[in-house]
């Protein structure tokens, strides 16, 4: 399971970016410290040496605070992911059982499938490879089925469920 | 669709972006330092300060990492490496690793250890020099300001130390650069391998992962 393409993409630039900022960061930095220690041996004591040391302790903090988010982000990406995969299996697992409760037919299930995704009549029989008119009647019987009244009732069948106190276990 | 993760066996169908970056910026710099540009160059100098940078990066990332780049993820263990070679010679009872496989934490440590002690050694036959600073040295002896060659000295004795020092330097330096082109080779060649055997593309996590559509 993967989430959908945008996120998962919005997800893989944010990371990507937080990283070359970091890759950059950490080059300043070894090279601003680099030029600190030749100052140290030029001269240890001046002031404008311990000024250097300052920023440079606040440049390698940067660096460790900005490691440690990148690591958060890339985790709570992660987690996310998972998440909507569990989301989605349990959501499926619900359809899949409240299909065989209603006695739907195979060629039924996987008409009522593409009804809930939203696509129209047309579509599904051009995805099936049938007549119009006969999704339109197997819609008519897993309506009835269902004892809904419509596209509509059906579809809310499962976002009523999802509203309510998240998703139920088995009810067939 | 990609296949369902198990997060338990598989390694990461695409490493993330710090591991990939560290891992191809490593391997041009050292490949441009070892075969395209001058010892002492600007270039080589300034490649060398990037390998730095990159290497100190890995290694914070291997501690704050994300759990398949940290090292606890692939602590070095040199029996099962052997072991996981003999797996792999033998095409038996290979399994799959959520991070490096055994042999390749070795490999990784092995070139870590390496890029560690020829940056270092590098750093010490330039006596440090930045790479502004290695730049200003150079536009100086272009003018015809030839002072910039002599270095300034406390005494004849500690003179007589830098030489040497240098000079062991140089010997590490050539010696462990030429093992980090047998390592890359290896390297390389035990991707092919594990590639094969484990019927599994290893590349495209260290690229861009797998290209859907």
């Amino acid at each position: 399971m993967t989430v959908s393409p945008d996120i998962a993409t919005a997800g893989r630039r944010q990371t990507a970016a937080l990283s070359v900022f970091l890759v950059v960061q950490t080059l300043g930095t070894v090279f601003f410290v680099g030029d600190v220690i030749g100052d140290l041996r030029a001269d240890p004591l001046s002031i404008h040496f311990i000024f250097e040391a300052v920023v440079t302790a606040a440049l390698v903090l940067g660096i460790l605070f900005g490691t440690f988010a990148l690591r958060r982000t890339i985790e709570l990406l992660r987690a996310q992911d998972q998440a909507l995969a569990v989301a989605r299996g349990a959501l499926s697992d619900v359809i899949d059982r409240q299909f065989q409760a209603w006695a739907l037919t195979p060629a039924e299930r996987d008409v009522g499938f593409l009804a809930l995704k939203g696509l129209d009549v047309a579509e599904i029989a051009e995805l099936r490879g049938a007549a119009q008119g006969t999704v339109r009647a197997q819609l008519t019987r897993i309506y009835s089925k269902a004892g809904v009244s419509g596209r509509a009732q059906f579809a809310a069948f499962f976002v009523e469920d999802l509203l309510g106190a998240g998703v139920p276990e088995a009810s067939a | 669709m990609a296949a369902p993760r198990t997060p338990a066996a598989a390694p990461p169908s695409l490493w993330d972006p710090v591991v990939r970056i560290t891992h191809w910026g490593i391997a041009v710099s050292v490949l441009v330092n070892a075969a395209l540009d001058e010892g002492g160059s600007l270039l080589h100098v300034s490649l060398g300060w990037l390998v730095m940078a990159l290497l100190l990066l890995r290694l914070v990332w291997g501690v704050l990492g994300p759990g398949e780049a940290r090292f606890s993820a692939f602590p070095p263990n040199p029996v099962a490496a052997l072991r996981h070679l003999g797996q792999l010679a033998s095409g038996k009872g290979v399994r799959h690793y959520p991070s490096h496989n055994p042999a390749g934490a070795m490999m990784a440590y092995a070139f870590w250890a390496c890029l560690a002690l020829v940056t270092v050694t590098g750093l010490v036959m330039t006596g440090g020099a930045t790479p502004m600073q290695v730049a200003d040295e150079k536009a100086a002896v272009a003018s015809g300001d030839w002072s910039a060659l002599i270095k300034e000295s406390d005494g004849e004795s500690s003179e007589d130390e830098d030489n040497s020092l240098r000079h062991t330097a140089e010997e590490v330096h050539e010696v462990v650069a030429n093992l980090l082109l047998i390592l890359a080779a290896l390297h390389v060649a035990g991707v092919l391998v594990e590639a094969r055997t484990m019927r599994r593309n290893l590349v495209a996590p260290m690229l861009l992962g797998q290209r859907r559509k």
